[in-house]
């Protein structure tokens, strides 16, 4: 089964030539490993759900878990969906939980508090989202800093603007308005919410462009080695940008319909949310090296954070619980990849 | 032809060459493909290249040989686009051109092979050869990648190399040894490259084998009118296949050499005496 790839008689191109896997199997490992990178998470996902079903028994299927555990998921996982396009091409946004929070405030001040016309301020807000990640993305490639360092600067920059606009208050919609129904009225006759929809919607095209188109190609070969990606005629700081933006975009567009959903906001929305979002990438297989991860894994990923947020509280863990619960399974959901990639002879 | 021949290796485990005839000439009346004139290049405030004029005539191979830091690469990157120089003129096909990315160059049918940025990891092998160049289709408004067509093409081109170990072009490149890294980033070039080729070390990783195989293909390009430039450290590679060869000292051209002037040892000496007041 294993002798698929390589009967050994043909294995002598490589010998003079030092370096590289010592066998002819690489192929064979690469394609296995390659399904795992998906199929990981969603088993983990299966397991959870096992887990909390014998915990919390039929509770766990109810509709209001169904319900919560959705709605908890769509927003994250539309977060998750940008900061895996940007990770995949080698770059973080720290910047996207105040950015969730930054762009509905945004929006609600001008429609709500100011009586601008709601599409109008959507489009106002939206684009303030999709400025931040021009802002991300012209300083990290123009001054040749760590993104992290860029990002982790707008991210205090944002919240002393929310501070700012919101200065402790909440922001509450009574009416009703048909630009919040579109992001986030529930689905008549499902214990679902609008978000749901368009996180699919949303996920999809990304999986598409990602797969399917050339910047998608691009945005790996620029995350995998820039060097080689630049020499091949690849523009990888105008790659870096557009992800920057798409990035920072679809984190705004999350917040209005976490915001849509809620009708109301306070500037601790979206708190933490970076690091929910780098951790469903992660655990759905995205490299924190560049060049390698999938849309689908992310989703499963933020689907697998809110199952495990529910079912805590469903099974009367102290809600509290929920952080460290997270935090111990990205540690070891990590040293199994590097465990497995070192198996297969290549690095994380 | 005038296609070099090789004998199996001799006592010191180098391919020892030997070169069929010397009759081929390459016309110089005509335009260069593509010429340096003056050029100039820094890396911050240290200076490493000083007015190199430079030419490769179509159906030529220029040899760039010199110690470490003389500024081979360097050169060769200013040739691909890589990096603009700081001064001088770059003209291809006897105009002016000014590359703003390898993209630029790449479109005028220069491609290169560079010693370190030839293979990404991540990538399978169908992605990483066509890279830059990739084949699109349409999918009713839409333009996306025909993977199919991109697969079957990158698996016959590494077929024709010899590359038998590799069964399919979706594997990842991170499963391939030094020499077929190197094989394929010189098959791409092979693949897109129209009217030059731009070679730095191709033959370092490779077995003895493979460099046959590289050193005949580069005779084949040279025979079907592409122009290449050449970096290798080993002269009995450089000297069956290279019409001139340009000797470069800290970022100087010293000396030009026509084809069959000097033996390999005389070469081996050249290169390294001239390097050595550097040191001292």
């Amino acid at each position: 089964m294993a002798s698929d790839a390589s009967p050994a008689g043909l294995v002598t191109n490589g010998s003079a030539s030092g370096g590289g896997t010592p066998s002819g199997t690489g192929s064979w490992h690469a394609g296995v490993l390659a399904r795992l990178r998906e199929f990981g998470p969603a088993i983990g996902l299966i397991l959870v759900l096992l887990v909390f079903t014998a915990i919390a028994g039929q509770k766990m299927w109810s509709t209001q878990t169904m319900s919560a555990i959705s709605t908890v998921a769509s927003t994250v996982a539309i977060v998750a969906v940008g900061v895996t396009l940007l990770m995949i091409c080698g770059e973080f946004d720290l910047s996207v939980g105040q950015n969730f929070a930054f762009t509905p405030i945004v929006w609600t001040t001008l429609f709500v508090t100011n009586g601008m016309n709601e599409w109008l301020a959507l489009a106002i807000a939206l684009g303030c989202a999709a400025f931040v990640g021009v802002v991300n993305g012209w300083v990290t490639t123009h001054f040749r800093i760590p993104s992290f360092i860029t990002t982790l600067g707008m991210f205090f920059v944002l919240q002393g603007l929310n501070n700012l606009l919101i200065s402790g208050r909440q922001l509450i919609a009574f009416e009703e308005y048909p630009s919040l129904d579109l992001l986030g009225a529930k689905l008549p006759g499902t214990p679902f919410y609008l978000p749901l929809i368009w996180m699919f919607l949303i996920a999809t095209i990304a999986w598409f462009v990602l797969t399917r188109t050339r910047i998608g190609n691009w945005t790996y070969a620029t995350g995998g080695k820039v060097g080689p990606a630049k020499a091949m005629g690849v523009p990888t700081d105008r790659v870096k940008r557009i992800n920057f933006i798409a990035c920072s975009f679809l984190a705004g567009l999350a917040g209005c319909m976490q915001f849509a959903y809620v009708r109301g906001i306070t500037q601790g929305q979206g708190d933490k949310y970076e690091l929910f979002a780098i951790t469903a990438a992660v655990i759905g297989g995205t490299s924190l090296f560049g060049g390698v991860g999938t849309i689908w894994g992310s989703i499963i990923g933020a689907f697998l954070l809110a199952t495990i947020q529910i079912g805590l509280v469903l099974s009367g863990a102290p809600g509290s619980f929920y952080v460290t619960f997270i935090g111990l399974m990205l540690v070891i959901v990590v040293i199994a990849n590097v465990r497995l990639a070192r198996s297969g002879g290549r690095q994380a | 032809m005038t296609q070099p021949t090789m004998q199996t290796p001799a006592l010191g485990g180098l391919p020892t060459v030997s070169v069929a005839g010397h009759a081929r000439s390459v016309d110089r009346s005509a335009e260069p493909v593509f010429e340096l004139r003056k050029v100039c290049h820094s890396y911050g405030p240290n200076r490493v290249i000083f007015d190199v004029d430079l030419a490769v005539w179509p159906g030529e191979v220029v040899a760039l040989v010199g110690d470490n830091g003389a500024g081979k690469s360097t050169l060769l990157k200013i040739f691909a686009g890589y990096q603009p120089p700081t001064s001088g003129t770059l003209r291809f096909g006897g105009q002016d051109v000014r590359f703003r990315s390898p993209a630029d160059a790449r479109a005028l049918g220069i491609e290169a092979v560079y010693q370190d940025l030839a293979i990404i990891d991540q990538l399978s092998l169908w992605r990483n050869f066509f890279l830059g160049k990739e084949q699109m289709r349409s999918l009713g408004p839409l333009r996306v990648l025909d993977k199919g067509h991109m697969r079957r093409e990158c698996e016959a081109a590494l077929a024709e190399l010899g590359l038998t170990r590799i069964r399919s072009a979706d594997a990842p490149a991170w499963a391939l040894s030094g020499g077929e890294r190197q094989s394929i980033a010189i098959t791409r070039a092979m693949h897109f490259g129209a009217r030059l080729l731009l070679l730095d070390e191709p033959t370092a990783a490779l077995s003895v084998r493979e460099t046959r195989n590289v050193l005949t293909s580069i005779a084949r390009a040279r025979d079907q009118g592409l122009g290449a430039l050449y970096i290798d450290h080993n002269m009995s590679h450089v000297l069956p296949v290279a019409d001139r060869i340009v000797l470069l000292e800290l970022g100087r051209v010293v000396r030009v050499i026509d084809r069959g002037e000097v033996s390999v040892e005389e070469l081996q000496e050249l290169v390294a005496r001239r390097a050595q007041p550097s040191i001292t």
